[in-house]
């Protein structure tokens, strides 16, 4: 059995405020193996982001607070781990792309020295001068077989001809190999003209375009795990299309871990190899996209994807799940959902929640096993 | 994009050419601030128990029987040609005077913002990072200590305790006169100019404990700015994406957060420079410092009314100035400011 590149166990978050303690993630455990893209899903306030903020130790603490549980990358525990060793297990271990690629560029740099910074934490990582991934593993993309497409953007000149001798010396000249590989970043995020790039900042530059740079800027150090917090969310319905067709291209390419995060059924269902669903900071079902998807085994995951949009449907009204959602400081006894599920029986409404179990026996050692925390899971499909 | 250098030549430029209705006003404002406070200079001139002809006399000769319009228009006319008065004691032109005073208060205060900016930008982040536990209370403490003080009493502190303590001089610029020319009137660069570096040293030994005591009484406002402006940087994306990126914890905050909260700071520093021109007055003349604001108190005790008036002047055009300084940082620390 491979060795899993993270792993989360029992993990439970607590945000203490004034206004009373939130349970934004409560015993939530799963793994993610080399090269695997795991999709997480729910609605908005089910601890997505706070499970994606965790993995990398980036809660703020306060009022977060870690009340159990472990979240292992390459045999550390994150949790444990001092704030000054913090650096070491992120950019080159753990790289991350926000919701926000309005804000995630810093608006003072100029783009080549923001991706630059992230090229030479990779180069002062890889010649072992610092902790972190000092062997660049088999989840590396110079190694993994690029695509067609890949190769093609890769084998166009780097410099144009034009500009070599020309007379503006742009940013970083003197610096070749260093500004090669920044281009070649842009490049793998099919920016046609990266030239032009580099010496604008972010605020020159579109949200779809800024998060290409986030998503170069990320790639750039070639994480072991990538994590992707919404990374759609905050754009344009086009635009959202050609980041996701860009993702997609780009997780065939380079072949590393990555943890997407996304309210969306449809993007999940496009990427992911296993998906997770979340519902009130617990995970509820967890399994391979096309079992999930085809034989939901928790009632949540099945009101989810009956209440998603067809688009092939044009009139008539949209499927809701009846209710609301809990508020995470007063969280209903047993299983979270049972006040608006339609299967639910006295055994739901008391005692703990159901844990998230597995359904039968493992089909193969390699296989990630469809497991769902629901009593009844059997009468759900 | 309007960012080339040919684009900043131009932001300046027209900053620049602000400055003439700014100066133009400053200095009306001094004249009239001078005329209430002396309406009429020739009877303290004159003395006492001068005869009504020879006040009169002395009327005409400066132009006093004329409207204050006139009077002004007479005064930026000779103020324009270099010709500011003269002082009643001793006949002393001003214009060359407060040439050789101010360049000695330009270092002061130049050395002053170098140890603000190296004391209260540091502090101002340790506090932001500390927000709420006790390395922000006791800094908070500390400028606020020498935010309240005032500048007489910071000064007669420094120089009764502070310098003997650390054997630091408390008056003038140098031990001993120098025995070299002083093209500049900046004693430290004057004395590098010689070649003479123990004068040098002397000098800056000199400059340090004035220097600092306007330092630790002015921090205060650039730490405040400092801190307030880290925090609202601090929970920024960009600075989760630094972070993200394997930083480590200083580069974080000193090269990601501060270049953008320095953004804010820069325009507090310049409100602050004008403020040290004019606190000077009282740090000059505690450590006999020959500054301008040792002129200004000469001149102000000595009824040199010229002297006051073109004083005045002087701190004005000096806020002007350090204000449309700290504007051309700004422009250039914020690339959303487009120079044009």
């Amino acid at each position: 059995m491979t060795e899993p590149v993270l792993t989360v166990d029992d993990l439970s978050v607590d945000y203490v405020a004034a206004a009373g303690t939130f349970h934004a993630l409560q015993g939530v455990s799963f793994a993610v193996l080399p090269g695997q893209v795991v999709g997480i899903v729910g609605e908005t306030g089910c601890g997505k982001s706070t499970l994606a903020h965790a993995i990398p130790a980036l809660l703020p603490r306060p009022p977060a607070r870690i009340v159990s549980g472990t979240i292992t990358y390459q045999g550390i525990d994150v949790t444990k781990l001092p704030a000054w060793k913090l650096p070491s297990i992120r950019g080159t271990g753990i790289g991350m792309i926000f919701q926000e690629p309005l804000n995630s560029l810093n608006p003072s740099f100029r783009i080549y020295p923001q991706l630059a910074e992230a090229i030479r934490i990779r180069r002062i990582r890889s010649r072992g001068a610092a902790a972190g991934r000092a062997d660049p593993g088999p989840f590396d993309y110079s190694r993994a077989a690029p695509s067609p497409g890949a190769a093609e953007s890769l084998a166009r000149p780097l410099v144009p001809p034009a500009l070599v001798d020309g007379a503006r010396r742009p940013a970083g000249t003197g610096d070749r190999p260093l500004r090669a590989e920044v281009l070649e970043a842009l490049r793998l995020v099919r920016i046609n003209d990266p030239e032009t790039i580099l010496n604008l900042y972010p605020h020159e530059l579109s949200g779809g375009m800024r998060q290409r740079i986030m998503i170069a800027q990320a790639l750039a150090e070639r994480p072991a795990l990538l994590i992707a917090d919404e990374p759609t969310s905050a754009l344009d319905v086009t635009i959202q299309a050609q980041v996701l067709t860009l993702m997609k291209e780009l997780i065939d390419e380079i072949r590393t871990s990555i943890l997407f995060i996304s309210h969306d059924l449809g993007v999940i269902a496009e990427i992911a190899d296993v998906v997770g669903v979340m519902y009130a900071g617990r995970l509820v079902e967890f399994g391979p996209v096309a079992d999930v998807f085809e034989r939901p085994r928790h009632p949540y995951t099945r009101a989810l994807l009956t209440a998603a949009p067809d688009h092939a449907k044009t009139d008539g009204p949209l499927t809701a799940i009846p209710g609301a959602v809990p508020s995470l400081a007063r969280l209903p006894s047993g299983c979270a959902f049972h006040p608006r599920c339609a299967l639910a029986r006295e055994r739901c409404a008391v005692g703990a929640a159901p844990p998230l179990q597995p359904a039968g026996a493992t089909p193969s050692p390699e296989a990630v096993a469809h497991a769902s925390a629901c009593w009844y899971a059997d009468e759900v499909s | 994009m309007g960012r080339s250098s040919s684009d900043l030549v131009w932001f300046i430029a027209k900053r620049l050419l602000l400055l003439v209705p700014l100066i133009v006003g400053v200095t009306a404002i001094a004249f009239i601030l001078i005329h209430v406070a002396y309406p009429n200079p020739c009877i303290i001139w004159e003395g006492g128990h001068a005869k009504p002809d020879a006040i009169a006399n002395c009327e005409r000769v400066f132009g006093l029987d004329k409207p204050i319009a006139v009077q002004y228009f007479l005064y930026l006319q000779q103020f324009l040609t270099g010709n500011w008065g003269v002082s009643p004691q001793g006949s002393i032109p001003v214009l060359p005077a407060i040439l050789t005073a101010l360049p000695a208060t330009i270092e002061l205060v130049a050395a002053s913002l170098v140890l603000i900016v190296l004391i209260g930008i540091p502090l101002g982040v340790v506090a932001a990072q500390a927000s709420g536990r006790w390395a922000d209370h006791l800094v908070r403490i500390v400028y606020l200590g020498g935010w309240a003080m005032p500048t007489y009493l910071g000064a007669i502190l420094a120089a009764i305790f502070v310098a003997p303590f650390l054997g630091l001089p408390t008056g003038g610029e140098f031990s001993s006169p120098p025995p070299f020319p002083q093209p500049t009137h900046l004693s430290v660069v004057d004395a590098l100019l010689a070649g003479n570096l123990p004068f040098a040293w002397d000098a800056l030994v000199h400059l340090f404990l004035p220097a600092l005591t306007l330092a630790v009484l002015n921090f205060g406002i650039i730490t405040r700015m400092t801190r307030s402006s880290m925090l609202e940087v601090l929970p920024l994306d960009y600075i989760k994406s630094a972070r993200m990126k394997g930083l480590g914890e200083a580069f974080v905050l000193y090269r990601h957060a501060l270049r953008n909260a320095l953004i804010s700071t820069t325009t507090v520093l310049g409100i602050t420079t004008a403020g040290l021109l004019s606190g000077t007055v009282v740090v000059e003349e505690i450590f006999t410092w020959p500054g301008i604001g040792n002129y200004a108190y000469a001149a102000i005790t000595g009824s040199n009314i010229p002297g006051t008036v073109a004083v005045a002047s002087v701190f004005a055009i000096g806020a002007v100035v350090a204000n449309l300084v700290a504007d051309i940082v700004y422009g250039i620390l914020d690339p959303k400011v487009e120079w044009r």
